[in-house]
């Protein structure tokens, strides 16, 4: 104990390189954090992109239904009800989906568009996605929908249009969608709706042809009674995909049931290569910031040869200067890491919830089909904090001792005239 | 002479003089070869897509970009191409007829997008041409042949030599269908190319839709030197103003691509800026405490008579020149290292496997580095000019040394 | 596809089933020419103006449906087509005027019209595809011929002529092999095959009889190859040719009632 408090006292025999040496330490503590918020940032977000907003963190299919999503290979019912019911059981939120391909029609544009049935709530709670209008809103919920959602005093059908399918029709929030389809027994569907949202930047896929209407307007337009073509399953980021397939696995049975990863292998791929990067750039950083430490405890502790030449003379053995050091730097590292712990967990928040705007020239930021996210947001992971910090005390730690290890062998005589 | 005491002063304390010289030269590097790679990447990405597209300017109908249609074109252009080829810096013109249309075999049938492309001038710089994986490209003179993607010749179940039907709107408005034979085959492995384009002779494009011998949907500008960009654009906007004809830099034909490579610039800037950062603080401690442990050396010197202004001179020569120091080894070692990588190329593809598309564009498998002067001396007076900023501050206290205390 | 662009479709179907309209003619005799045998099945399906009512019915592997139409044509270009069963879609229209298809949907009334994009492919869920039925070219035109077969076959005396089209014939097909009974040139079958020759669906003509004053097969038959079960029958119950019809019927406003 009265290690510690002559430890203590003797950094604040000259406050002016403590305090020097700490801000030195508390400074790459602090960047540090916060820089390695910002880059798990990246990929973090890259991954949400997908799991949180509209893919989910694994998919269940029926077998044979990804190469040519036919409308007449849906997932089973009894399969699909029992996925739905474990993935309640596993505290994995699921959103029930229908197919279908069609024309949208608006005045005199139309296109070919892919309609999505979904259930408005099961989306909400699940995905990002219904957050993402960029005009009007998503598909409403049931009970707001009542007698139907009006728009301008009519009820109407409600239709929400991916970006660029808005675009191709010149279609915005109020306007009238025509949508002829083939429906499962051969008939002509057709039916009105009105476009109550028009979706922002999401994806390749959905900004060019993604309709999405409420399930059962699908299953009138397509008399499609009640299939269901997908279940996208998200734990919102309490299980890793992995975890949810395996949790799920019996449940899918009949059915095919793929992580994130398998749907999409290139942005798999390109996730796992920024997660490398960042090893490359933790090191590098950690690099710069050790170096800049040991720079800052060499020279303190060089500074002090004299005095411990003036112990050692008094009969200090070399391993107590040593010691005496070490417990210094560790000392003075512990409390500057605090602060710099401090002021780098302010800095991840304010990175966190503001983040970094990088939004340009109206273009989207499009990687293998995937929109990214145009606001730079830091995520802070507790390795994150713990890695910078513990590493700091050990260069501060290490690099007092070698000067000190010099300074304990050397003649005290030399060391007292040191200059 | 102030400057030689300067570097023997430096030389005194070589312990710090190495340690700081080595902080700033191993930062100083980093910076420099990871810029220099994120420069190389993206103009390669640049390059190919305004080769493989509309050029590095691009010039059409003023209503094209808002309303695409087959009927909106430029005229006069043969006139312009000379025009366009006369300027500096110009690698070449490319005419481009576009059209959207329906492709038809015995097996099935897919809207694709047309387009008409002269073929010795996709030749000489596309990088589409060596993409074939069956067939070849088309060549000068060539009729009713046509070039399309691997993922579309699949669906429609055809290979070069197999016939194909095309239809397309003409600019009246009336449907108009020719018969067409399969060259070659292309993959670029992105899936919107190779599911959706199809390149056809010029000369059949535009007879197909009813075009004039004269005019093009889009001319696209490929330059030698990308840099020249933003002049040529205002040069050339000068030439069409009052016309019908606008132009346009590539990054307004290709916003996705721009948004990338800005996001992407940034982050790196931001990266490099906070190593920099953290270097450039230590070197600030540094010079804080050794102007702290010199005191006594100072107040020698000023007890003898040597004028404050003298000796705070003095520390920033020691300071410049530890910079320099600095730069030069970090600039040596980045420099040198991204020199070699832009010469022997970096192989990815251990990384990637398959490679990536970026806002519609493949990323090269082979990184090449893009050294230039401006980066280098860019970041090494970045680093002087810091390193001499920052010794500002601790040589204020020289002239407020307590003389008497110190000499104790 | 789009019901419209079906049913517009139809309607160029029925046009192509229209014979001559001129006053009964003789049927042809064996001895004609291979050219005249072909022209003969190309204008067994041509006509000034037709007005009629057909029935098709078309097996998927997930479905069936069958359905009633009314057909109206004036010259190549001009047809309207309106459903009358089943009970869900009647009153659905398709027009086809030059190049351009527009539907009627009388369950939200309103027209749409259909892009280029979306006319390629399956009619209607149909084995018939846009180009069988807006075809306006002429077989002897665009394909090479010769006479492959001449004798007795399942019945009937038959001359069998397998045409390969020509070069630059705007053609997706390989070649067509079309069967005739030589008594009175009446088509019995046409098969497709694709540029490999292999097969790739196959026309089959049934049902000849008097209709509106001619003698014709009033059934067809479409089958794709490779999708056993599947196939479309087209089947003629009322043809009257050369009848007065006004332009007028054939603009979008009469689309609408």
């Amino acid at each position: 104990m009265s290690t510690l408090r002559i430890a203590w006292r003797n950094l604040w025999r000259n406050s002016r390189r403590t305090w020097i040496t700490a801000a030195a330490i508390a400074l790459n503590t602090a960047v540090l954090i916060a820089t390695f918020g910002l880059m798990r940032g990246i990929v973090v977000d890259m991954v949400r992109q997908i799991t949180l907003l509209s893919v989910g963190d694994a998919v269940v299919h029926a077998e044979g239904y990804r190469q040519e999503r036919s409308f007449f290979k849906p997932i089973p019912a009894e399969v699909a009800s029992r996925v739905l019911a474990a993935s309640e059981a596993a505290g994995v939120r699921a959103a029930p989906r229908a197919f279908g391909f069609g024309l949208v029609s608006s005045g005199s544009k139309s296109s070919g568009a892919m309609f999505w049935g979904v259930d408005a709530a099961a989306e909400r709670r699940a995905f990002d996605l219904p957050g993402r209008a960029a005009e009007g809103s998503f598909l409403s919920l049931p009970d707001e929908r009542g007698g139907g959602r009006t728009y301008l005093g009519r009820p109407v059908r409600e239709l929400v249009l991916g970006r660029k399918l808005a675009k191709t029709l010149q279609a915005g929030v109020g306007a009238e969608i025509v949508a002829v389809v083939q429906a499962g027994d051969g008939s002509l569907g057709n039916e009105l709706f009105t476009v109550t949202g028009v979706l922002g930047g999401v994806g390749e896929e959905i900004d060019r042809s993604a309709a999405f209407i409420h399930r059962a307007d699908f299953d009138e337009l397509f008399v499609a009674d009640g299939r269901v073509h997908q279940i996208a399953l998200s734990a919102r980021g309490a299980l890793t995909d992995a975890e949810v397939v395996q949790r799920l696995a019996a449940a899918a049975r009949g059915a095919e049931l793929v992580s994130w990863r398998a749907l999409l292998p290139a942005v798999s791929d390109m996730t796992r290569m920024f997660d490398a990067m960042m090893w490359i750039f933790a090191l590098v950083f950690l690099l710069a910031a050790g170096l800049g430490v040991t720079n800052t405890m060499l020279m303190a502790t060089y500074e002090r040869i004299r005095e411990f030449g003036v112990l050692k003379a008094l009969g200090r053995s070399p391993w107590g200067i040593l010691r005496d050091v070490a417990v210094e730097a560790w000392l003075l590292a512990l409390s500057a890491t605090a602060i710099g712990l401090v002021v780098g967990l302010a800095g991840s928040w304010y990175l966190w919830a503001r983040g970094i705007d990088m939004s340009s020239l109206g273009g989207d930021i499009v990687v293998q089909g995937v929109t990214m996210n145009n606001v730079w947001r830091a995520t802070l992971v507790p390795m994150d904090v713990v890695g910078p910090v513990v590493a700091m005390w050990l260069a501060c730690v290490l690099a007092s001792l070698y000067p000190a290890a010099r300074a304990a062998r050397i003649d005290p005589v030399r060391a007292m005239t040191h200059v | 002479m102030l400057l030689k005491i300067a570097w023997r002063s430096l030389g005194r304390n070589r312990r710090r003089t190495i340690i700081s010289a080595t902080s700033i030269g191993l930062a100083l590097s980093i910076a420099v070869f990871f810029v220099a790679l994120a420069d190389g990447m993206y103009a390669k990405m640049i390059d190919t897509a305004v080769r493989m597209q509309a050029g590095h300017l691009t010039l059409e109908h003023r209503g094209y970009r808002d309303t695409p249609s087959v009927d909106l074109v430029l005229r006069g252009v043969g006139a312009i191409r000379e025009r366009l080829a006369r300027l500096p810096g110009v690698e070449q013109t490319k005419p481009l007829v576009l059209g959207q249309g329906v492709a038809k075999s015995s097996r099935d049938s897919v809207g694709v997008v047309l387009v008409g492309v002269e073929p010795s001038a996709e030749r000489r710089s596309s990088p589409l041409v060596d993409k074939l994986v069956a067939g070849a490209y088309l060549e000068d003179g060539d009729d009713r042949l046509v070039v399309v993607g691997d993922a579309l010749a699949s669906r429609l179940g055809v290979r070069p030599g197999k016939k194909l039907v095309l239809t397309t709107t003409d600019v009246s408005g009336q449907l108009v269908e020719e018969l067409l034979r399969v060259k070659g085959v292309f993959r670029t492995e992105v899936d919107e190319i190779d599911a959706c384009l199809v390149h056809v002779p010029i000369a059949f494009a535009r007879r197909l839709v009813g075009m004039g011998t004269d005019e093009v949907t889009q001319l696209g500008v490929v330059l030698a030197d990308p840099s020249a960009a933003r002049g040529l654009e205002a040069e050339v906007g000068s030439w069409l103003r009052g016309g019908t004809a606008a132009v346009l830099s590539w990054k307004a034909v290709l916003p996705d691509l721009a948004a990338y490579i800005q996001m992407d610039g940034g982050s790196n800037w931001v990266f490099q800026g906070i190593i920099l950062f953290l270097v450039m603080f230590t070197i600030f401690n540094t010079l804080m405490m050794s102007t702290l442990e010199r005191q006594r050396e100072f107040a020698v010197l000023l007890a003898l008579g040597t004028p404050p202004g003298r000796i705070q001179l003095q520390v920033l020569l020691e300071s410049f020149l530890l910079a320099l120091l600095g730069c030069a080894l970090g600039l040596g070692l980045g420099g040198g290292l991204a020199y070699w990588a832009q010469v022997a190329g970096l192989d990815i593809r251990a990384l990637y496997g398959e490679g990536i598309a970026v806002s519609g564009v493949m990323v090269d498998w082979v990184l090449r580095p893009q050294l230039s002067a401006g980066l280098l001396l860019g970041l090494g007076a970045a680093v002087v000019g810091a390193t001499l900023l920052l010794t500002l501050w601790p040589i204020r206290r020289i002239r407020r040394i307590p003389l008497a205390d110190v000499l104790r | 596809m789009p019901g419209p662009t079906r049913v517009c479709l139809l309607a160029c179907l029925a046009l192509n089933a229209m014979p001559l309209a001129r006053a009964a003619e003789p049927a042809p005799r064996s001895g004609l020419s291979a050219r005249e045998l072909l022209d003969h099945v190309d204008d067994l399906y041509r006509g000034a103006s037709a007005h009629g009512r057909m029935s098709m019915k078309v097996v998927t592997e997930h479905w069936t449906r069958e359905m009633k139409m009314e057909f109206w044509s004036l010259g190549k270009d001009r047809s309207l087509v309106r459903i009358l069963e089943p009970k869900k879609e009647k009153g659905t229209a398709t027009l086809k005027s030059g190049d351009n298809i527009w539907n009627f949907l009388p369950k939200v009334s309103r027209v749409i019209k259909v892009p280029s994009s979306m006319m390629g492919g399956s009619w209607m869920g149909s084995h018939f595809t846009n180009d069988d039925l807006v075809k306006e070219s002429r077989m002897a035109d665009d394909y090479d011929f010769q006479v492959t077969f001449e004798g007795a076959r399942g019945g009937d005396e038959v001359v069998e002529i397998t045409c390969v089209p020509k070069p630059t014939a705007v053609v997706v097909w390989g070649k067509v092999v079309v069967v005739l009974r030589r008594a009175d040139a009446i088509p019995l079958r046409m098969d497709y095959f694709d540029e490999d020759l292999a097969p790739a669906r196959s026309l089959v003509f049934d049902g000849v009889r008097v209709l509106g004053g001619r003698t014709m097969p009033t059934q067809m038959r479409m089958q794709p190859q490779g999708k056993p079960g599947e196939a479309t029958e087209v089947r003629y119950e009322q043809i009257e040719f050369d009848v007065p019809l006004e332009e007028g019927l054939f603009s979008l406003r009469s689309l609408q009632r």
